[in-house]
């Protein structure tokens, strides 16, 4: 009985790892493409609102989901009084807090750095292009992602469960 | 809010600004950041260099001298954090910021087509410290109120730049738009005032919100080009007072000639030392010509203080206050 027990709590904590996994693949495109959402976004603040970045930040943030409104939000609190951080310095210290919350890697954290560094400092034609330059790029790793999605998300679930099963056959 | 200006600059400019005693900072008009070089104050109409432990001096060796760093963050926490939003600003060569302090840029220009399309590489620049003086138009005023006393003329104040001609306008602003509703020195209206702040100078606008005093009946059009700002004010607010900043150019003179047919007082300033070299600008001469102002005041700011001479549409002189009268009354913002 007890062994039948330790049997299912087995397989019960295989499954549930396998669909941990999956959901990372389900949710990777769907926060890039929040990301690329929130940047077109904020291009049209940068170039039709004139809106300065963190009033801008706070708007997209506010119309974002989570976890991408808390992140947009937090940048906005880091570049508003008393901290004044420029734009390179608060998503540097937003992402290094709290990139884990979401479910992109590390190429869509290097290009919202890389973005980080010109945000801000130029004229709008310039931040457009390197909005533009960002948006490429983030929706090549959203292809990417999806690709990844299709092949993996399925393939967690049911390995978790085999995996589990695996062990729970070995040790009896 | 006193000294709010200081947030502007970098933590190490600031610390150093912060080391001078209240009442200087209280006074400082101009603070000038220079990529490199000694950093500069001026108060009172002198100027130091300020040293690297928070002293004056006139020694440039010894004085600090602002990094790469240092006007990097000044222009980003200028632009708060958005230089984007300040393209025009740049391409005329300064930025006002809340609170109507005004920073002058210099650095190195882009062009295009052969005129001004950027400013880059910016290095130099000027923080012009606004602060409001109220009582400093209480000499003034009198001499602008017709014989009714209901009806203020039309007038143009003259001064070279830095003696004080937006702190006078900004207080006739906010007396004119009070009144006056006392006993003991008789009772004059309010008049209805429209101020054409192109340069945020005058009201020092925050999102719209005046930061100065400038009276319960006036309206700010902040930003706006004075021209058309003046067309605009005529139109939409009937104004009683139109108040402008700097007018200089044909198309300021065109609505100022507007704004008087249609029975607004006008009071503006412009860059001037006489009345006389007036009449060779071309924007200006015009309205001179035709003695379209009943008055004009001149300004001169000098070590001892403010003084000014009145003058009727005849340039005949009515007033002279000179600063020795006035010693010690007018600079303590």
């Amino acid at each position: 009985m007890l062994k039948l027990f330790g049997a299912v709590l087995i397989v019960l904590a295989g499954t549930l790892a396998g669909f941990q996994r999956a959901r990372q693949y389900a949710d990777r495109p769907q926060h890039i493409r929040g990301l690329i959402a929130a940047l077109q976004r904020l291009e049209t603040e940068i170039m039709y609102g004139f809106t300065p970045l963190p009033e801008a930040m706070r708007r997209i943030g506010l119309q974002s989901r989570e976890p991408l409104k808390w992140f947009f939000v937090k940048a906005a609190e880091e570049m508003s009084p008393p901290h004044d951080r420029s734009a390179q310095d608060a998503f540097q210290r937003v992402m290094e807090a709290h990139w884990k919350t979401t479910a992109m890697k590390g190429t869509e954290k290097e290009i919202l750095r890389q973005l980080s560094c010109t945000l801000g400092t130029s004229d709008r034609t310039n931040q457009s292009t390197h909005i533009a330059l960002a948006l490429q790029q983030l929706k090549q790793e959203e292809t990417m992602a999806r690709e990844d999605q299709g092949k993996y998300e399925k393939m967690s679930k049911s390995l978790g469960l085999l995996l589990g099963a695996l062990i729970v056959i070995l040790i009896f | 809010m006193a000294n709010d200006w200081l947030q502007l600059f970098p933590e190490k400019v600031r610390a150093l600004l912060q080391t001078l005693p209240s009442p200087l900072l209280g006074m400082v008009e101009e603070i000038r950041v220079r990529e490199n070089r000694p950093l500069e104050i001026n108060y009172s109409g002198r100027y130091h260099f300020l040293s690297g432990d928070g002293s004056l001096t006139q020694i440039p060796e010894e004085a600090y001298k602002p990094d790469r760093e240092d006007t990097h963050r000044l222009l980003d926490l200028i632009s708060n954090h958005s230089l984007y939003t300040m393209e025009e600003e740049l391409r005329k060569g300064f930025i006002t910021i809340p609170g109507g302090h005004r920073i002058g840029l210099a650095g190195r220009t882009v062009l295009s087509g052969g005129g001004v399309e950027h400013l880059r590489d910016i290095t130099s620049f000027n923080v012009r410290i606004a602060r409001a003086v109220p009582g400093i138009a209480d000499g003034v005023l009198p001499y602008l109120l017709d014989k009714g006393r209901q009806r203020i003329m039309h007038t143009l104040i003259l001064s070279p730049p830095q003696h004080g001609k937006t702190t006078l306008l900004r207080d006739l602003a906010r007396q004119i738009s009070t009144g006056v509703q006392s006993k003991r020195e008789g009772v004059r209206p309010g008049l209805k005032v429209g101020i054409v702040d192109e340069r945020s100078e005058i009201a020092g606008s925050r999102r719209g919100i005046p930061a100065f005093d400038v009276g319960p009946r006036t309206d700010i059009l902040d930003g706006c080009p004075k021209a058309e700002g003046m067309m605009m004010m005529i139109r939409s607010l009937s104004p009683d007072v139109l108040i402008a900043d700097e007018i200089g150019r044909p198309e300021d003179a065109e609505a100022v000639t507007e704004a008087l047919h249609a029975g607004i007082s006008v009071v503006a300033s412009a860059h001037g030392k006489e009345v006389s070299e007036l009449a060779r600008r071309p924007g200006l001469g015009g309205l001179l010509e035709h003695q379209m102002f009943e008055r004009y005041v001149i300004l001169h700011r000098s070590e001892a203080g403010l003084s000014f001479r009145i003058l009727d549409s005849q340039k005949r002189g009515l007033l002279l206050v000179s600063a020795e009268e006035r010693i010690g009354g007018d600079l303590h913002a």
